[in-house]
């Protein structure tokens, strides 16, 4: 096309074909999307429900359930542990129960890269259009994650101090290995074995 | 010179198709990003109360093999009867597998009234909250947790976006 910018017909001609094929194009990518959309959803949701929430969820529900187990049997007096202290044992136990309680999908669930690559995408293309079609979240998704922005703000106002520092942080995945941890020795010092899958 | 008079014909149709794929090719993006977002969460808050049980029993039957009183016998079967019926819940979405005679909601009930008897049982009360999205097991909570088909058109699609594919037309029950 270059080359025949010197030529004015070609150059009419030209801009009319590219109009003409795009106004269809687009029609044609409009329709598109939303079939392909539409087509894919219940695929993305399957593979998001038994590869990522099922797992995810069954450790963290597997974790708390235990730990509810072990709260309950040292809140009994009439349990006696071989060794140690059941005041002690049952204090652990509560502390691991309520670090485990705090724990929320978002912050043990791994990223969804294509999303995050989808996304960066989106923000680098030229195409006016396309910025408009942005990746959204489902409306449910959404709200739950404004819930979560919420309690943490009630969070950080509760702890009314101005400094930033003790802002907790939130937990990540490598604090569910470390609560893991502290069940394993808390049941052994019980002498149960863990019944982790 | 060779002059392809139908393709000129059906050019129209021809940039329609074009534009047709790139979009088809761009949604199906959006669709499993998308699709898969709901899915996580869907499957983490099914499981993080299904595990919540599943873990509970777990713990008191090791506890109970250890100590191993006469108590403990009947204790342990109670473990197992919850450990059964978690084990029948669904690790992958149930519209896609290939028995689709199961109920999900009623699942979750016999669930929860079997970890009931089981803390009955072990004379300890039922945690009402174990964190997060985790719903308190009585029967008016009951139908929040396990879907209800009322107001939330968007779970029910989801759950069963296409009923052709599950092999069922009344996918209604199944919905979450």
């Amino acid at each position: 096309m270059e080359d025949d910018w010197a030529d004015d017909t070609t150059a009419i001609r030209d801009s009319e074909w590219a109009k003409i094929s795009s106004d269809f194009q687009n029609a044609g990518y409009r329709e598109g999307i939303t079939a392909g959309k539409e087509g894919a959803l219940q695929e993305g949701f399957d593979e998001g429900y038994a590869e990522t929430g099922v797992p995810i969820g069954r450790e963290i529900g597997n974790l708390r359930g235990i730990s509810s187990a072990l709260v309950s049997l040292l809140s009994s007096p009439t349990f006696v542990p071989e060794h140690g202290d059941r005041e002690q044992f049952l204090q652990e136990a509560r502390l691991i129960s309520m670090e485990l309680a705090e724990l929320r999908f978002s912050d043990v669930a791994p990223p969804d890269l294509q999303a995050e690559q989808h996304a960066r995408e989106h923000l680098e293309s030229a195409d006016v259009d396309d910025r408009d079609f942005d990746v959204e979240m489902n409306e449910e998704v959404k709200q739950k994650r404004d819930v979560e922005g919420l309690e943490d703000l009630m969070t950080r106002m509760g702890a009314g101090s101005i400094s930033s520092a003790e802002a907790k942080a939130r937990p990540i995945k490598a604090d569910v290995a470390k609560l893991v941890d502290r069940l394993k020795s808390l049941a052994g010092s019980l002498g149960i074995p863990l019944p982790l899958p | 010179m060779d002059f392809d008079l139908e393709s000129l014909v059906n050019v129209e149709q021809t940039f329609y198709d074009d534009g047709y794929k790139d979009g088809y090719d761009h949604g199906r993006i959006h669709g499993l990003i998308e699709g898969r977002a709901l899915g996580r969460e869907k499957g983490f808050e099914m499981w993080e109360e299904v595990g919540f049980y599943e873990g509970f029993a777990l713990m008191w039957s090791a506890i109970c093999e250890k100590r191993a009183t006469k108590e403990d016998t009947r204790i342990v079967h109670h473990t197992k009867q919850l450990l059964d019926l978690t084990a029948q819940f669904p690790k992958v979405n149930p519209s896609s597998a290939t028995s689709s005679d199961l109920d999900i909601p009623r699942l979750f009930r016999q669930i929860r009234s079997r970890y009931k008897v089981l803390c009955a049982a072990l004379g300890i009360r039922p945690t009402l909250k174990a964190g997060g999205t985790w719903s308190p097991p009585d029967e008016n909570e009951q139908e929040v947790a396990s879907g209800d088909p009322g107001p939330r058109e968007e779970r029910k699609k989801v759950w069963l976006i296409d009923p052709s594919r599950s092999g069922r037309q009344g996918g209604d029950d199944l919905s979450f």
